[in-house]
């Protein structure tokens, strides 16, 4: 039996050669996540965003009971308000507390209409979820050029977060995120300190985003962006090259914590013709990966939808640059064409693990690891790590059971 | 011009696209024509789509377009000289509070001639049920995001089953997380994760030519 250090220095060397484009001794599975955690702890979901003692017992629980290599879809218990991250960009002691928290008590605490939560605007069992909105108008383009941090901060933020719309109540609401940041803090301790005794090495994350992605989740609302791009190509253009500094500013505001990876979820990627996506969308998320290069962070970027059309692009990055997480984008093919390049993660959909049976996932892992196990480099994860409730325990076994079948060099 | 006006809208020419429309109702020509050709310019930018041509960011544009010339053209129109090939009862399934997904499709099953009932989003089991009843649709379209909304559709379909409804429609699932697994988990007929793919499909099942 070996002990939690050995177990977890054990795991973590597995991925580290994964993302150094070598062999392992076996390929590294990264676990899922979501909704299935509190399900199988038997705890609501509202229990799971706003209680911390419930949610780091459910996701111990689980952890415990369904091991993996990396619990990094464990990591999310909430969705984010993307301005809120980003108002703080310059104070990075702040930004590296509340910046990135994402629980319902912050839900609570700001008022934020761009989210969802159990237990408030949704049934006590639903999954949280964002919806952004329309916060910023076209004319303001140049306000958020001239001082991207001043615009989201004073006027987007009052916008966004109800009880943060006049000084009384921004103030007031300023003091409670101060004080649910260290419940936060101790939330995350905690939760790490347990895994550690599961034997789970520690990997702590900060967070990217493209600057395109930023306007469209956060300020302008996806459809409304894509309809810029044609009506006022220049201003948008501004706008994301205004973005980088402060979207680098507060990733790296966590290095002092001794961060190895950025993740860089991608969104409007998938929407894009290689046409935008060369104009609009990767100068300046290419850009954000080379910022973080620069200080020592590898990023860990999620390709949502299908990047198909895209994947070359990946090629003008330095070699070893991070891993590339896909969700639709078919692996086999990334695998050839990003190899001794790029890990790349993901290749089993969601919809297997939720609507299959052991056999099937058995059969499916065992397909998939002979064609893109090979030389290394490779992490299995499910598609998305969001698993909800109804998702069939055995099949989540079945998978553990199949990459330890399986994936092995 | 009507020529012009397929062109125009087919080739992403926002403005161009819009001036002509309204140039063209202007001079006395016929909405019914231009509805038509703004169809058939639709289904083009569809086709692209699926060709791997043109992109969600066209889809997109397209729509936006359309919605810009119907805005002037379906008041035009006399009620009832609009022919619909069929009708879809479309909603975001229960716990699942995006719209981004449905509503793309719906532009795009209307441009296509579908009425479309949209039940909105986060819709419990029991609305489609009742809806179903009340408009007798040729197909249920049920959209979901999230991931939870897979065990949301094979719930629903489990209830229109219940009531005995399961064989009068035609069910069609879409969204992002949606694929032929969960087609068959859910007891559906076709899925689509695009809605060019969606409104094809839904001519197909209902035995139009898409």
């Amino acid at each position: 039996m070996k002990s939690p250090e050995e177990l977890a220095k054990e795991r973590m060397r597995r991925i580290e050669a994964a993302v150094n484009l070598e062999e392992p001794d076996r390929v590294p599975f990264s676990g899922v996540g979501g909704d299935v955690i509190a399900a199988y702890a038997g705890i609501t979901q509202e229990e799971f965003c706003f209680d911390y003692k419930k949610a780091k017992e459910a996701i111990v629980k689980f952890n415990r009971d369904f091991p993996c290599d990396w619990t990094f879809a464990a990591g999310f218990v909430g969705v984010g308000v993307p301005p809120l991250t980003y108002a703080f960009a310059d104070d990075p002691d702040v930004s590296a507390t509340v910046g990135m928290a994402m629980f319902g008590t912050i839900h609570d605490i700001t008022g934020d209409v761009c989210t969802r939560y159990p237990g408030r605007e949704i049934e006590s069992n639903c999954s949280p979820q964002f919806i952004g909105g329309k916060f910023m108008e076209v004319e303001e383009y140049d306000d958020l050029i001239e001082n991207p941090v001043k615009f989201i901060a004073e006027v987007i933020i009052p916008r966004i977060c109800r009880n943060m719309n006049t000084p009384r109540k921004a103030m007031a609401a300023m003091i409670r995120l101060g004080i649910e940041a260290e419940k936060i803090k101790s939330f995350a301790m905690e939760v790490g300190m347990e895994l550690a005794k599961l034997g789970y090495p520690s990997i702590p994350i900060t967070l990217g985003y493209t600057p395109l992605d930023l306007i469209g989740d956060g300020l302008r609302d996806e459809l409304n962006l894509i309809l810029d791009l044609r009506r006022y190509p220049d201003k948008v253009r501004k706008a994301c090259e205004a973005l980088v500094e402060p979207i680098l500013k507060v990733g790296l505001a966590l290095k002092p914590l001794g961060i190895k990876y950025a993740f860089i979820p991608l969104h409007l990627n998938e929407y894009l013709s290689p046409e935008l996506y060369n104009e609009f969308y990767w100068p300046y998320l290419k850009e954000v990966i080379m910022g973080f290069a620069k200080e020592g962070i590898k990023s860990f970027v999620f390709f949502e939808g299908r990047h198909d059309a895209h994947l070359e692009t990946i090629l003008e990055l330095p070699k070893g640059w991070g891993i590339a997480y896909f969700e639709k984008t078919d692996v086999r093919k990334a695998k050839e064409i990003l190899k001794g390049h790029t890990c790349v993660m993901g290749g089993v959909p969601i919809s297997l693990i939720v609507s299959g049976t052991p056999e099937k996932i058995d059969s499916y892992v065992k397909e998939l690891l002979e064609e893109v196990k090979p030389g290394g480099g490779y992490i299995l994860a499910t598609s998305v790590g969001i698993a909800p409730k109804e998702t069939p325990v055995e099949n989540i076994k079945a998978l553990i059971e199949a990459v330890e079948k399986y994936g092995k060099y | 011009m009507l020529e012009e006006i397929l062109k125009s809208i087919v080739e992403m020419e926002e403005e161009e696209a819009v001036k002509k429309a309204k140039e063209y109702l202007d001079g006395g020509g016929d909405p019914q024509k231009l509805l038509e050709v703004c169809r058939d310019a639709m289904g083009e930018v569809g086709s692209r789509f699926e060709k791997g041509e043109y992109f969600l960011s066209e889809l997109i544009l397209g729509g936006e377009i359309f919605r810009q010339i119907m805005e002037f053209t379906l008041p035009k129109l006399q009620s009832g000289s609009v022919k619909k090939i069929g009708k879809i009862v479309l909603g975001t399934v229960k716990e699942d509070v995006h719209n981004i997904g449905k509503d793309i499709f719906k532009v795009f099953a209307e441009a296509s001639g579908f009425e479309v009932i949209d039940l909105g989003i986060d819709t419990p089991e029991e609305k489609f049920v009742e809806a179903v009843k009340e408009h007798k649709p040729d197909i249920v379209g049920m959209s979901c995001l999230i991931t939870a909304g897979v065990t949301s559709m094979k719930k629903t379909v489990d209830k229109l089953k219940e009531a005995g409804l399961r064989d009068s429609v035609k069910i069609i699932i879409g969204g992002g997380r949606v694929d032929e697994s969960v087609k068959e988990f859910a007891g559906a007929d076709a899925w689509a994760d695009d809605a060019a793919k969606g409104v094809r499909l839904c001519k197909q099942l209902i035995g139009v030519e898409g």
